[in-house]
């Protein structure tokens, strides 16, 4: 499967590295994604996906809207777009 | 209705609403309505750590080195947290546990009190480790007045909640004339005092404590009182679950989905929720002058404090479904967010929270034959 392209807006648009998590890879790309726990239990890394599928790959404690996403806990699984909320 | 330590009806709890339905019977867990709470327990014991397991031998001299003012700043807040850590080690217990319907959400109080205990505890370690004289920290705490001040804000609610309920497990509902004071015990008011009373406990999990770690902190970010700011570290990770917790309390209340007479009181209580917003807000600036009134640290003063109150609590309003109260910022304190990530706290291997180390402990699908190629 081709490598996932991580689409963010405000921001530019570059391919997944396979970091451990969605917020390392944004994190490796200096993107100032919001987190605190990194653990799925704080919600401060909720983001919007807009596009594309992501796969969790560690138990979160937060109920999501439909649409939401928590970057410290998934990975995309096909080419995503996400929107971070500003402030 | 009184309450009962072990109701022995044969009632199914996942149908019973969070509070005020019967009491529990079976303390169970292979069922439950809301598997979010028995989530929050699991978590909150895989976080469970020692006070005493964190070294504090630098502080002591790093604190006798500090000017006055500095002195002032980390006791203060020291002290605070004290006062909110005493309140909580109790209060959910005794507020929620006579009126829960629910085993995991009864067993979840238990447990977020007992991880407030754990905190409780390591104030002492740390007054311990810097002053000689402990008492003189700990018998200021309710003689100080900016302390005094904001302790009855904190417990108000508490407090007017445990009487509310005590009457009502006395006398059952309605209006009850006890020693010349009348109570309004209806079912209505109980779950109105009960849904603000939550609201003051989140504003003081989510608000008051943060305030407090920033000031914690930024003693660290400086290279100073490393041992205090780990064990902070490890008190705000536990925080992060407890905030959590009310705020799924709070939003399953207000969905209505629970209990349909919350939904009704979630809006018309709204503008009393905001109050309460809005006063620990204005209290916690207050604070944050009375921590720097003789001056402030590298990279903390009232005035940064003071918008880190104003962007913590529209953060924490957002969670809950209300409109900001502040103008929408950026993090005024940015490099919080490393101290409030539970990615890099060390501890022994056995209580971190590699899950793959707990399923390890919980397996026994194991087999002798598994073992075959171990060489002993
Ligand atoms: S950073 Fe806390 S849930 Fe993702
Ligand atoms: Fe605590
Ligand atoms: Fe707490």
């Amino acid at each position: 499967m081709a490598i996932p392209r991580i689409k963010v807006n405000h921001f530019h648009t570059f391919y997944y590295q396979y970091e451990s998590t969605l917020l390392d890879a944004l994190e490796v790309q200096e993107i100032p994604a919001p987190y605190n726990c990194r653990g799925g239990y704080c919600g401060c890394c909720k983001v919007r996906l807009i596009d594309g599928e992501v796969e969790y790959v560690r138990e979160t404690l937060l109920d999501m809207d439909e649409g939401e996403i928590l970057t410290c806990c998934c990975v995309p699984k096909t080419h995503i777009e996400i929107e971070i909320s500003e402030s | 209705m009184s309450y009962s330590t072990f109701n022995p009806s044969a009632h199914d709890a996942t149908l019973e609403p969070m509070f005020f339905g019967r009491s529990v019977n079976v303390a169970r867990y292979d069922k439950q309505k809301y598997p979010i709470f028995e989530k929050l327990i699991e978590k909150q014991l895989s976080f469970f750590w020692r006070p005493e397991e964190v070294d504090l031998s630098t502080d002591r001299k790093d604190f006798m080195n500090m000017p006055e003012h500095e002195q002032h700043i980390f006791l203060s807040n020291l002290k605070y947290q004290t006062l909110l850590d005493s309140v909580q080690g109790r209060s959910p217990n005794v507020a929620f546990l006579p009126i829960v319907s629910l085993p995991e959400l009864e067993t979840w109080f238990e447990t977020w009190a007992f991880s407030e205990t754990i905190h409780s505890r390591s104030y002492t370690h740390i007054i311990r480790n810097i002053i000689t004289e402990p008492s003189e920290v700990f018998d200021q705490i309710v003689t100080n007045e900016e302390i005094v001040k904001r302790a009855a804000a904190v417990t108000r609610l508490y407090d007017e909640l445990i009487e509310l309920t005590s009457v009502f497990s006395v006398h059952g509902a309605g209006q009850h004339v006890i020693a010349g004071k009348t109570y309004d015990v209806s079912m209505r008011n109980l779950k109105k005092k009960l849904y603000l009373t939550m609201v003051s406990v989140n504003v003081l999990e989510a608000i008051r404590f943060y305030v407090s770690f920033a000031c914690s902190f930024a003693f660290a970010e400086r290279a100073i009182m490393e041992g205090n700011a780990k064990i902070i570290k490890l008190i705000a990770r536990d925080e992060a679950l407890h905030l959590t917790g009310t705020q799924h309390i709070l939003n399953i209340l207000a969905s209505g989905a629970d209990d349909p007479d919350f939904k009704e009181i979630a809006l018309e209580c709204k503008d009393e929720a905001i109050a309460i917003f809005a006063e620990a807000a204005q209290q916690e600036k207050e604070w944050s002058s009375y921590l720097f009134r003789d001056g402030s640290m590298i990279g903390l003063n009232a005035k940064i404090l003071s918008d880190y109150v104003e962007y913590i609590t529209n953060v924490r309003m957002r969670a809950l479904g209300f409109e900001d109260m502040f103008p929408a910022a950026q993090n005024p304190l940015p490099w919080m967010n490393a101290w409030l990530s539970s990615d890099n706290v060390q501890v022994a291997p056995q209580e971190s929270e590699i899950s793959s180390y707990l399923v390890g402990q919980i397996d026994n699908q194991v087999d002798d034959s598994d073992f075959d190629d171990f060489d002993l």
